[in-house]
């Protein structure tokens, strides 16, 4: 286990060191932040004082160094348009991104899967159909389309929710429900899949057979074994709910993550962007971490094949 | 009346506090007639929906070189000089009363008395000196003599008062007052700015953004640069409660303000980047205005027949802008034909709902005595155009055209009329998109067309033509066009003090630059639109500046 562990942590860490670089080096070819965070309009005399400032002249190896030895420091750079610690500046919007990514996962588990076993378990009826009907319209729809139509309904025509901003609960609503809507329908139809493929397995009818009742086969038998496929796809819902919500975040106007990205890649404010992918890298290989680990639990076969292996 | 908001999701924080105030004023009235009456205070508060607050995520004139930062620095900052929003743009007495000549290089304003900053001081001629020092404002840097190259040192800059003032704010401060030498206090309410070289500009300068006045204590109080830039203490209406970066902005009335009371108690600026999010707060009522609206979408706004649009020209043009080092553009007369091929008006009528207008090249009538009537832009003329093709010799080479996607309103429609106006002619230009202006400005081979705006900061031609064009302006910066003639002319520009001579430069400067080798072309004024509520008693002012002032709010 230890291995197992030691392995997915060193290939981790190299992971992050690849989505720094690589942040690093498309960052820096595509844009000379002094020029966008100064304005086109700037004197050239302000935009050269500003690059020299931040070492932006410096040749980009340089660059690279300086900045990959102040991370192993701990220190993650300041925010190049209003000189704020770039740890301080993501830290303060993460509770704003959770408020909208946690309930919405929420919604996400507790639509999709139950909708997914039912349709499962009533295949081929009115209420399989109308469930996948629902869930293929709700993850072809986009997200800011749904966005948008919630909006008009909701906040123009019923005047019932607000459309944008943050001051209360209530404009959660909208954002929690457009960001839910797409993932429930996803689950449901994994959850789906999964658990016709599961029901269809010998030792199902092996049960059945033996004279087990339906809804204990059900939840012993069938539920574990459909849960694997179902775990992963959590794992990724869960990995990215730091920077799940960039589409939602931006149409409705919510100070998350997902909007600070937006501008800080817009203005090449490199140190707040290397910032974010770093956390966002870190939740997500946790995350798989944690599947990786549930997959054990969740199937013995598995664990058995790790020690086989060892 | 401005469209009452929705009780139903209004701060509940606003709403105990209300009931709050409401019972403690009820209570106490008799007690605490002070209290009272701050109790009766019925001026509305309004939440304004824009694109951006900040580019530069601070409120300091100096930093923030953008239009967005114009809307939000007229309700804080004042200056000596102000602008008169709503009639002309006429220089009128902020906090200076009243302002003579001394000498060609030296004006000398009287300040007006009984001016309380935000925190309370009095202001006195010990700010506006501290303003306009090193300290603030020009760091390390000497006043140069104007056409030369400004030097400022890339390195942050230790000041007295022990925090560090960001490079790029002297350099932009120099850039504005490229020979101000120092601003002497005469006496506790009289001060003269003292120039280096003589300038006919000074009052213009004076009156330009980036030269409003500091409370020297609050400047010097402030831990870091960046934390007095987030919350300036000022003179202005309004005054900072809380700024939260790339999200909203809150003013409150500073009823201590020299002028008539503020009308507005509260104004709450937020961020909303898409246009079709600001239009639905605005129909909801979430919001009381809704900035930044492009001309295609007046119609949907006025559909509402709640609602209204406000707005039009304001004191930037766009251009297209040539870069004559290109092979194809070499030759000056493959760009007059570009000129020529341009029909600016159906620009006009069709993207922009004939709301703006073609104005009379790279000036505005605001220059006053310095504005040519009599100047024009290129005259639509596509046989001229072709003519000029034939005689260059160009052979329909690619001529690559750098483009945003709508940095500038409309901006993608504009460039497809103009590359399919372009084709008429012959000219074979082809648009490369690019997503920053380092990639549209990189020198790296195919730089040749490409878009830009020119503004003009007061109301004389240095502060467009010279300041953009000129040796120090951002196209010979970057190495995309320069004409020794014009370089010659800057200087003299900025420093000839005979009004017929300086009238006379100004003129060839403009058939330099717009019709012998053209630099740029004027496409159409740019217009701003804001959507707010039929009855709203408020009106636009032909700048991104919005005027709250009590002038302004007919209640």
């Amino acid at each position: 286990m230890l291995r197992f562990l030691a392995f997915r942590l060193s290939r981790s860490l190299l992971t992050l060191v690849l989505v720094v670089t690589f942040a690093f080096v498309v960052l820096r070819l595509s844009g000379d932040p002094a020029l966008i965070i100064m304005s086109p309009d700037a004197p050239p005399e302000a935009v050269a004082a500003f690059r020299r400032s931040w070492g932006l002249d410096d040749p980009l190896w340089m660059q690279y160094l300086r900045y990959f030895t102040a991370i192993l420091h701990g220190d993650l750079g300041n925010s190049m348009r209003d000189g704020r610690s770039a740890i301080a500046l993501v830290g303060e919007r993460i509770p704003a991104t959770l408020a909208l990514t946690l309930p919405a996962l929420a919604l996400k588990l507790g639509l999709g899967i139950p909708a997914g076993i039912y349709a499962a378990l009533h295949r081929n009826s009115f209420a399989d159909r109308a469930v996948m009907l629902l869930a293929v319209a709700g993850f072809t729809v986009p997200s800011f389309v749904l966005g948008l139509l919630l909006v008009l309904v909701f906040a123009v025509q019923l005047g019932w929710l607000p459309s944008g901003g943050q001051d209360t609960w209530m404009h959660a609503i909208l954002p929690v429900i457009t960001l839910g809507m797409g993932g429930a329908a996803v689950l449901a139809r994994f959850t789906r899949s999964a658990m016709l493929e599961v029901l269809g397995q010998p030792y199902m009818r092996t049960a059945l057979a033996k004279g087990v009742p339906w809804h204990v086969a059900v939840r012993r038998h069938a539920l574990p074994n459909a849960a694997i496929p179902t775990v992963t796809i959590v794992g990724f819902m869960v990995g990215s709910l730091l920077a799940g919500a960039v589409v939602v975040e931006s149409v409705f106007s919510w100070p998350g993550v997902g909007r600070l990205l937006v501008v800080a890649v817009a203005n090449r404010d490199l140190a707040v962007v290397q910032c974010i992918l770093l956390l966002v890298a870190a939740t997500m290989i946790t995350a798989n971490l944690v599947v990786d680990l549930l997959y054990g639990v969740l199937d013995p076969r598995l664990r058995m094949g790790a020690r086989e292996a060892a | 009346m401005i469209p009452a908001p929705r009780p139903s999701f209004q701060r509940p924080s606003f709403q105990r506090r209300s009931l709050l105030l409401g019972a403690g004023a009820a209570f106490g009235a008799g007690a605490l007639p002070r209290f009272a009456i701050a109790q009766a205070d019925q001026r509305p508060s309004i939440t304004i929906a824009v694109q951006k607050i900040s580019n530069s995520n601070t409120l300091s004139v100096l930093r923030e070189q953008s239009n967005v930062g114009e809307r939000t620095f007229s309700m804080i900052w004042e200056g000596l000089i102000g602008r008169d929003l709503l009639g002309g743009l006429k220089p009128i007495p902020r906090l200076a009363t009243d302002w003579r000549r001394i000498s060609d290089s030296v004006i000398e304003l009287d300040l007006r008395r009984g001016v309380r900053f935000h925190n309370g001081d009095e202001m006195t001629a010990e700010d506006v000196a501290f303003s306009f020092g090193p300290e603030a404002m020009f760091g390390d840097t000497r006043p140069t003599a104007q056409g030369r190259t400004i030097e400022v040192s890339g390195d942050r800059i230790p000041t007295r008062a022990g925090r560090d003032l960001p490079p790029e704010v002297p350099a932009v401060a120099r850039r504005s007052w490229p020979a101000l030498e120092r601003v002497e206090i005469v006496d506790k309410y009289k001060v003269r700015f003292h120039n280096a070289t003589p300038d006919v500009t000074l009052e213009g300068r004076i009156s330009r953004m980036g030269s409003e006045i500091i409370n020297k204590r609050a400047y010097v109080e402030a831990e870091t640069w960046f934390d007095w830039a987030r919350a300036p203490v000022l003179t202005g209406p309004y005054k900072v409660v809380e700024f939260r970066p790339d999200q909203s902005l809150l003013l409150a009335a500073h009823d201590a303000y020299w002028g008539e009371r503020p009308p507005i108690r509260q104004i709450r600026l937020i961020e909303i980047p898409e246009v079709s999010s600001r239009i639905n707060m605005l129909r909801s009522g979430e919001v009381q205005f809704a900035c930044d609206l492009p001309p295609d979408q007046i119609g949907t706004v006025e559909s509402d027949k709640r609602l209204q649009v406000q707005g039009g020209t304001i004191l930037n043009h766009r251009l297209t802008v040539f870069d004559k080092t290109h092979p194809q553009l070499a030759d000056a007369r493959v760009r007059r034909a570009f000129t020529h091929a341009i029909d600016r008006q159906a620009i006009v009528d069709s993207l922009w709902a004939g709301r703006t207008e073609v104005p009379k090249g790279l000036q505005w009538p605001y220059y006053d005595d310095m504005f040519i009537s009599d100047w024009s832009v290129p005259k639509y003329d596509p046989a001229e155009a072709q003519r000029l093709l034939k005689e260059a010799g160009y052979k329909g080479d690619p001529i690559p055209y750098r483009l945003l996607n709508n940095y500038y309103t409309s901006q993608v429609p504009t460039a497809q009329i103009l590359v399919e106006m372009w084709k008429q002619v012959g000219l074979n230009v082809q648009i490369e998109m690019k997503e920053n202006w380092s990639q549209i400005l990189s020198r790296e081979p195919g730089r040749a067309v490409r878009d830009w705006s020119n503004s003009a900061p007061f109301n004389d031609p240095v502060s467009s033509i010279v300041n953009q064009h000129g040796p120090n302006g951002q196209q010979q910066q970057v190495g995309e066009w320069t004409n020794e003639e014009m370089n010659r002319l800057s200087v003299e520009l900025e420093t000839s003090t005979d009004h017929a001579r300086r009238r006379q430069i100004f003129r060839r400067m403009l058939e330099i630059c717009e019709r012998e080798d053209p630099a740029y072309t004027v496409l159409h004024q740019n217009a701003t639109f804001t959507g707010l509520g039929r009855d709203t008693p408020w009106k636009a002012a032909p700048a991104f500046a919005m005027e709250f002032r009590a002038h302004n709010w007919k209640a």
